[in-house]
């Protein structure tokens, strides 16, 4: 059977996918469902939803247009858990690869590092990067990476450590090969799977870590997030509670639908052959 | 002079406490031209002497020179450059190779890094060291893992040859082939040492093979050289306890013998 058809007959791989699909639809469709500023006043304050079928989910303390800021919050969801978790996978892989290919003194000067970064809890980590750099969504996502990049380097430095006795590696060095060419061509493309069937944990965790800082309000200030939506509605949690009902249910579907929906591609794939 | 001198090579390995020599001062040399096969039990150090003659792990003592210049003092750049003149067959070729290359890649390496052919060349360089090997050009684009194991040994002999070596070093390079594949590659092998005056440090269990294309021979017993000589000779009446206990456990040679008597 294909790997494709394989994930077919999952039914929580095809449900991920279909999460997947909605809010990478909602991220790409939001500026032009819903174009111009998604913070500007789009009616009266505090409007239930289903109330107003131009404002289908209603308004915030403010009169933003919710429907409007959850597909605009899906955009910077999406942007800054990809660029996190990219950030954190491509330096992990880097930092194992010269770790266990070099080994002696660099091995251990690279894994003491690790091991500080890891010492620190990631969210910790984040919060005081953004605190004291500021916040624009670059930085959010550096922030996270920060803090992710460990358990990628540390797959790819074991993996690295039993590939770098294979014959090909020798044969590489024997034909003159330079060492940091045989380590980033001959061997990190070979240690690479089980690094990347970490990316949907680490996309899903990058996604939850950017709401949390969104919600103490570290966020890109000038941008929608779901994290600054819960927030915005806890000042009215009691009378309005759909304002932070409707963000969060976003927030959870979306981590369930990335770890689903890579659980499925991992699963169904070769890609865990690397691992056995 | 000879064209490798090894002299009183010895390296140890520490296994918690105990320290065994794996190689233990072991002294022999190759001219140009020449076979030298190593043959020895299990675990006798032949693979070790290859790869400390390959300068893929480093000796706790004794003395490696090639071609009249000190080997074990190169380092860097200028060991890599040298290394174009010491190649290696292993014994598996599919682990020989990076699994994600195609026959194309893994010779185009040699020649682009040696700068023995540029960019444009390179393509009809490797066509003509895939014919020079018995094989033909159309294999180039092919996976390594799509090519037949006879086929991947002989790419690998390609590779060997690619920077114009003086000595390669083959460690059980046709134990895993079948045997008329075995001796289409010794046939290769032959007719390129004739052809090209490459010298073979040739590593094999099989003493029927050592006596088919080795000049000489040395006969390991746990790290220490037990005999060495004319191949023929040692193999024919060898003097060693190790070596009337491989000879005996030789059944093709036991065989040749009975026919002969
Ligand atoms: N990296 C290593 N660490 C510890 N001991 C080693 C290492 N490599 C080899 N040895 C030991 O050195 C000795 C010689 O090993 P070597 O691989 O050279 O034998 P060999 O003659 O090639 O055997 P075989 O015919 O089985 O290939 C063995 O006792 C082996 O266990
Ligand atoms: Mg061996």
């Amino acid at each position: 059977m294909s790997p494709l058809r394989r994930f077919l007959r999952t039914p929580e791989a095809v449900a991920g996918a279909i999460l997947l699909a909605v809010l990478i639809a909602m991220a790409l469709s939001a500026p032009l469902l819903f174009p111009g500023d998604p913070q500007a006043i789009a009616g009266p304050a505090l409007l239930s939803p289903f109330q107003d079928w131009s404002l289908p989910l209603g308004t915030d303390r403010l009169g933003r247009n919710v429907l409007a800021e959850l597909f605009h919050g899906a955009r910077t969801s999406l942007a800054v858990g990809l660029a996190a978790a990219a950030a954190a996978l491509v330096v992990g892989a880097v930092v194992g690869t010269l770790a266990g290919f070099a080994g002696g003194l660099v091995d251990e000067v690279l894994m003491r590092i690790t091991d500080a970064f890891q010492t620190v809890p990631s969210f910790l980590l984040a919060l005081a990067f953004v605190s004291v750099v500021g916040s624009s969504l670059g930085i959010v996502a550096i922030a996270i990476a920060l803090g992710t990049w460990t358990g990628p380097a540390r797959v790819a430095r074991a993996e690295v450590l039993s590939i770098r006795e294979r014959d090909y590696v020798a044969g590489a060095r024997v034909i003159g090969m330079h060492p940091l060419v045989i380590a980033f061509r001959e061997v990190l493309p070979n240690a690479l799977p089980p690094v990347l069937a970490m990316s949907s944990v680490i996309v899903a965790a990058a996604i939850l870590t950017e709401a949390a800082l969104s919600f103490l309000g570290l966020g890109d200030p000038n941008r929608v997030t779901w994290g600054g939506m819960i927030a915005e509605g806890r000042a009215v949690l009691r009378t309005a509670p759909f304002l932070s009902i409707v963000p969060g249910i976003a927030l959870v579907l979306t981590v369930l639908g990335v770890y689903l929906a890579g659980e499925g591609i991992v699963e169904t794939t070769a890609v865990r052959r690397g691992l056995s | 002079m000879s064209l490798l001198t090894v002299s009183n090579l010895t390296k140890r390995y520490h296994r918690g406490d105990k320290t065994i020599a794996a190689v233990d001062d072991v002294s022999f040399h190759i001219d140009s031209g020449e076979t030298l096969a190593l043959a020895g039990p299990s675990g006798s150090g032949k693979s070790t002497i290859a790869r400390l003659v390959l300068r893929l792990i480093e000796p706790d003592d004794g003395r490696i020179d090639f071609e009249g210049d000190d080997f074990l003092a190169l380092n860097g750049a200028a060991l890599r450059v040298r290394r174009a003149r010491l190649q290696m067959v292993f014994q598996d070729p599919l682990a020989a190779f990076n699994p994600r290359a195609t026959v194309a890649r893994v010779l185009d390496d040699p020649l682009r890094i040696h700068g023995i052919a540029s960019r444009s060349e390179r393509p009809r360089r490797i066509a003509a060291l895939l014919e020079r090997v018995g094989l033909t050009a159309d294999l180039a684009p092919r996976a390594i893992h799509e090519i037949s194991g006879g086929q991947r040994q002989r790419v690998a002999i390609a590779r060997a040859v690619a920077t114009k070596p003086s000595l390669i070093v083959l460690d059980e390079a046709v134990s895993a082939l079948d045997v008329s594949v075995r001796g289409q590659i010794l046939d290769l092998l032959l007719d390129l040492q004739r052809q090209e005056r490459i010298a073979y440090l040739f590593i094999s269990h099989d003493l029927g093979v050592i006596r088919a294309i080795a000049h000489r021979v040395v006969l390991l017993d746990a790290g220490r050289i037990a005999e060495s000589g004319d191949a023929c000779a040692v193999i024919d009446a060898p003097q060693s306890a190790i070596g009337k206990a491989l000879v005996a456990a030789a059944p093709r040679l036991n065989r040749t013998k009975q026919d002969a008597s």
